[in-house]
């Protein structure tokens, strides 16, 4: 077995990825403390990292370690889940965009276009602040400001793949629309989804970790990553730990699923 | 390659250019002038008295305009300001003040009892959008004025420049105290008419400071008013206000030296101020005339059972939101907070005991716990103690989810009967009276407005109704003292805590007194010498 | 070249109606009142139902359109409901901050990140090229706020009487900057590696090799140019973008951009200014795509014969 070859970006990204699922399915085994109740004695007030408590206890007495082991769960589902509405909705506007063509593709890509122009954080933010930010409308509002990006590689594709031979003669033919989309169209635009996805995966953890760091996020108790570094941005000087260890979590998670797309990525152009 | 690179360096340059000569232009303060400086995270809303209803438009709407009487330095006593000497009928519905004839705006102009007239009449115009509307719809001829049927209101007399008449529809013997807030102030009209909407940029008043300039983003600067007609005041000659500096730089340049007072301690640093008796020393408390509290909705389940309601002014424990706040607060008992005239320091409250919640909440058959929502603003410290009130309520069963939401959203939905189970909110006093308290927000008339836990009872609203026309300080005390033991009786709320504020003044800051009801004045206040 | 001008500023002028109608619906079928954002916590309804008609909120939704777009024709953007201030002096007031820090931010991830790419693509398939790739997706993967929490943690830990915040000179741009651009660099020089190394496949590049031209040599002389192409337009974008406020740093570093403004709005349901900042965001961004288009067609005479012809 070669090590160098084994070692790549889509491996150690899936190794990554699988850690991380791990740690979100067996969190209340490998947490040590229960991260919504008070285990500290210095209540009121950070404290410091302890051997009893690794990464240190917050403002109010919980553990630091367990909330961040907790928070790989809201953290993955959220990201997963947006992802999958995000895929949903890029690739039907793709692919109608790219099969059917013409006024369609018009009508689709001036969507796209106005919804390019949107700042996709402050519409993000505004339809949270305006629904009221729970598990599900967050996971669909980061949802529906994601997709524009798979919509066009989905309808680049669509459009490569329609114009080929055999397609066009299908169609000729009279196959149905529905059958040729989904017996030659989907199979070859499905090594660039699954790119999409991962990539995308990492994109919606970012930005949901956005929405909890401004206040927008899964409402507490849960522990969420970004919110725990906005509840210790006041103690930036006095206790710096608070916030490095939740960053760090979000940042392995995104590296996580960057590495597994892009090493795809770059698997897929050799 | 040439053509590549020219357009990466220019942009550089420009950015350099442009980030080198930002920042806000010079001060161009006389070098010997006594300046305080003063630092905030957020701008100044408004300098504009009908529109600002916050501690900090207060605090300059305050240097730079005059009310009819005011509050003294560090009291709640009404005391003159332009108005020299003033009476109320028997009746509590007329009230008459002789205004002093010396006092002039910043820009020569003598201020006359019209001035006052007109910064009324501004407030109860819709076309202001004033907040403080509600405070003199007592007036005679409001309700007119504000429907365009007429172009004054008829209500307010000026028969001489230094005579000003209120007439009230009604008994309010508490109206003076309505006259001390900023919405009152003594408005030029010029002034006001050029400048319309913006009249806040360029405020004119009779107070004792002046504007000078306002960066938005940046700072605001004072500078003493030459024609205020309380001579040799103020001492100081500026006042500069740094914005958008947040709360730990805000300390550090305290603690350097560059900034003069801070009126907010941050939280991370406060354990350490109270614990350094150098930096002991230089701070002042306050206990805020407020009163924080968990509402609990009495139409909604479960709260319609009084049972209930007791048991959660059982089940949670005070303290550990005062530890949150640093000790910043005192556990609550009455709806009363300890400032305000008619607080009842023998009033018993609900002590931390969560066996008795236990058992009340047998009584209500609900032992094994239920769910229930508690609505909130979207504020961080708020949700902090909702999260301790999480915790205390676990044990016995009882789920609580949490709703932030933006502020907005959360006064509408709290003002429908039937959305809102519980919700976190406080009250600030506007007037030293218990009726802001009881009336305000407990009475059936404020369903829909104020009284967002839809309680009602009839013994209260009697009690109400005929504490509010009384005069006899004693009387009325006594009235609404026997209203507010029903309702904490009731427990329509959980009545949490009285927040504390603490201020931090550098040594050489003199007469900097805190004032319970307002924010600190600047009149008195002096400097010495600055070490170098 | 003409024809191509009308019609992309006509479709911008079209992307700004569309923007505004689809702001203007969100912001008012919102179920949020705007007197009880204008009057405060404490307001009666008696206080609420006399602005609601004074501001005239009670008439149906169009008409409220109509007036709006009416004013905003006309540059007026309506007033802010918590503020009094007029929205575009809002605006107006904190785009020299935002702009600053844009352009220094652009700046320095576009210097950063050519670099980085450069290297990376010179070195390409040895050591060098996977350290950067490294590199790059680690910085592609930091979130941009706590990177900015950590600098801060950093220099207010070491550096004393360092700015820690808010907008006051050169100095106080420092870390905001750092912060923006180290995201983006990652990103840009990921871009160019590809474009380069699509452009090294290339035959007029395969010739300047064997002629004997070092590989950095042939990269700078021959296929930067094309290669920086993409990344143009990219970088264009991301300016719009840039230029419409950055609500996570500005939060982080208390900069009085207009991405602190817009997300103050959010958080109050301050309508107008919600509108005036994504407005001015479209417009941005439309503006933008439009130069962009015409620097990439002045630069790329392929494509000016294209539309051409």
């Amino acid at each position: 077995m070669n090590i160098r070859r084994l070692v790549t970006l889509e491996t150690v990204g899936a190794a990554m990825v699988t850690v991380l699922v791990l740690v979100a399915i067996f969190a209340p085994m490998l947490a040590p403390h229960d991260p919504t109740i008070v285990v500290a004695p210095t209540f009121g007030d950070p404290g410091a990292p302890t051997l009893a408590f690794p990464m240190g206890t917050d403002e109010l007495g919980r553990d630091v370690l367990s909330r961040i082991i907790f928070g790989a769960r809201i953290s993955l589902t959220v990201g997963v889940a947006a992802m999958a509405v995000t895929m949903t909705i890029g690739i039907a506007i793709g692919l109608c965009s790219g099969f059917f063509g013409g006024a369609v593709d018009f009508i689709l890509m001036r969507f796209t276009d106005l919804m390019l122009s949107l700042p996709p954080l402050l519409l993000a933010m505004a339809l949270v602040a305006v629904l009221g930010p729970s598990l599900r409308t967050i996971f669909i509002v980061i949802g529906l400001v994601s997709w524009t990006s798979i919509a066009r590689v989905v309808r680049a594709e669509t459009l490569a793949m329609s114009r080929r031979d055999f397609v066009v003669g299908a169609e000729a033919l009279g196959a149905p629309s529905l059958r040729l989309i989904a017996r030659h169209i989907i199979p070859n635009v499905l090594p660039i989804i699954v790119v999409m996805a991962a990539l995308r995966t990492s994109d919606t953890l970012l930005l949901d970790a956005a929405l909890s760091f401004l206040g927008l996020g899964v409402p507490p108790p849960t522990p969420s990553w970004g919110r725990m570094i906005e509840e210790a941005t006041i103690y930036f000087r006095t206790a710096p730990w608070l916030a490095t260890f939740p960053g760090l979590a979000i940042f392995y998670a995104v590296l996580s699923f960057n590495l597994l797309g892009y090493g795809f990525l770059r698997r897929r152009s050799q | 390659m040439r053509r590549r690179i020219m357009p990466v360096v220019i942009a550089l340059a420009i950015a350099f250019a442009f980030g080198c000569g930002g920042g806000p232009p010079p001060l161009n303060l006389p070098p010997h002038a006594m300046v305080i400086r003063l630092a905030d995270v957020d701008d100044v809303p408004t300098l504009d008295p009908a529109a600002g209803y916050d501690t900090v438009s207060w605090t300059f709407e305050q240097a730079i305009f005059d009310t009819l009487v005011r509050y003294g330095d560090g009291n709640i006593e009404l005391e003159p300001d332009i108005a020299t000497a003033w009476e109320s009928s028997p009746d509590a519905t007329s009230f008459t003040f002789h205004l002093r004839t010396d006092a002039r705006f910043s820009d020569g102009r003598s201020v006359t009892s019209e001035d006052f007239r007109y910064g009324i009449e501004r407030v109860l115009n819709p076309a202001t959008r004033s907040r403080g509307m509600e405070y003199y719809r007592g007036i005679v001829g409001a309700a007119d004025f504000a429907a365009h049927r007429n172009p004054h209101v008829s209500g307010i007399d000026t028969p001489d420049n230094s005579t000003i008449v209120f007439h009230l529809s009604a008994p309010d013997p508490i109206f003076a105290h309505k006259l001390a807030m900023p919405f009152a102030s003594a408005i030029p009209r010029d002034v006001a008419e050029k400048w319309g909407d913006d009249f806040s940029r360029h405020v004119v008043g009779s107070g004792a400071f002046m504007l000078r300039d306002w960066i938005g983003g940046q700072r605001l600067v004072l500078v003493r008013n030459p024609y205020y007609f309380a001579k040799p005041l103020p001492h100081l000659d500026a006042i500069v206000e740094s914005v958008g500096v947040n709360q730990e730089l805000q300390w550090l340049r305290f603690d350097a030296g560059q900034i003069d007072a801070m009126v907010d301690i941050p939280p991370a640093e406060f354990p350490y101020v109270m614990k350094t008796p150098a930096l002991r020393k230089l701070t002042l408390a306050k206990t805020t005339v407020t009163t924080r509290y968990l509402g609990m909705n009495c139409q909604m389940w479960p709260f319609t059972d009084v049972r209930v309601r007791r048991a959660l002014s059982y089940a949670i424990d005070r303290h550990k939101l005062i530890a949150i706040l640093n000790g910043r607060a005192i556990a609550a008992r009455g709806v009363m907070p300890p400032n305000l005239p008619g607080y009842d320091p023998d009033l018993e409250g609900y002590d931390y005991d969560p066996a008795k919640a236990r058992a009340l909440l047998e009584q209500a058959h609900l032992a094994g716990g239920f769910e229930f929502e508690i609505w909130m603003r979207a504020d961080q410290t708020i949700l902090m103690l909702a999260q301790s009130i999480q915790q205390d309520l676990a044990p016995l069963g009882i789920r609580a989810r949490l709703k932030p939401v933006a502020w907005g959203p959360f006064l509408e939905a709290i003002r429908q009967p039937h959305t809102v189970q519980s919700y976190m909110q406080g009250w600030e006093a506007d007037f030293p009276d218990p009726e802001n308290f009881l009336g305000a927000l407990l009475s059936r008339a404020q369903w829909g407005s104020n009284n967002d836990s839809f309680y009602s009872d009839p013994e209260v609203e009697q009690l109400l109704a005929d504490a509010q026309p009384v005069a006899d300080l004693k009387k009325r005390y006594a009235l609404y003292d026997q209203a507010e033991k029903i309702v904490v009786a009731d427990a329509p709320w959980v009545i949490l805590y009285y927040p504390v504020t603490y201020i931090i003044r550098q040594p050489w800051v003199h007469d900097y007194v805190m004032n319970p009801m307002r924010p600190t004045r600047f009149e008195h206040v002096w400097l010495s010498p600055r070490p170098e | 070249m003409l024809a191509y001008l009308v019609r992309r500023i006509v479709f911008g002028a079209a992307v700004l109606v569309g923007t505004s109608v689809i702001t203007f619906t969100v912001a008012f079928v919102v179920p949020a009142d705007p007197a009880v954002a204008m009057a405060g916590a404490k307001a009666d309804p008696q206080t609420l139902a006399s602005i609601r008609s004074e501001m005239g909120l009670d008439q149906p939704l169009y008409v409220q359109y109509a007036r709006y777009f009416d004013r905003a024709i006309h540059g007026d953007l309506g007033r802010s409901y918590i503020r009094r201030e007029s929205v575009t002096r809002l605006i107006a007031d904190r785009f020299p901050a935002t702009a600053v820090l844009a352009g220094a931010a652009m700046a320095l991830s576009l210097m950063l990140g050519i670099a980085m790419g450069a290297l990376a693509a010179a070195y390409r398939g040895r050591a060098a090229d996977n350290i950067l790739l490294v590199i790059s997706l680690a910085l592609v993967s930091i979130p941009v706020f706590w990177l900015g929490t950590m600098l801060l943690i950093a220099v207010a830990a070491t550096i004393r009487s360092f700015p820690l915040g808010g907008y006051s000179g050169a100095t106080s741009l420092i870390l905001p900057t750092l912060t923006l651009a180290l995201g983006s660099a990652g990103y840009y020089s990921r871009v160019l590696h590809t474009s380069l190394c699509d452009a090294f496949d290339q035959d007029y590049v395969r010739t300047a090799r064997g002629k004997g031209l070092s590989r950095m040599r042939v990269m700078l002389k021959h296929a930067m140019a094309n290669a920086l192409l993409p990344l143009v337009t990219l970088a264009g974008l991301d300016l719009a973008g840039l230029l419409s406020g950055v609500v996570l740093t500005e939060t982080v570093f208390n900069w009085p951009g207009i991405g602190r403004l817009a997300a103050e709005a959010i958080f109050n349901l301050d309508i107008p200014v919600i509108m005036g900042t994504v407005l001015f965001s479209a417009l941005l961004i439309v503006v933008v795509n439009l130069l962009v288009d015409l620097l990439y067609a002045w630069l790329d005479p392929r494509i000016r014969l294209a539309e051409t012809g």
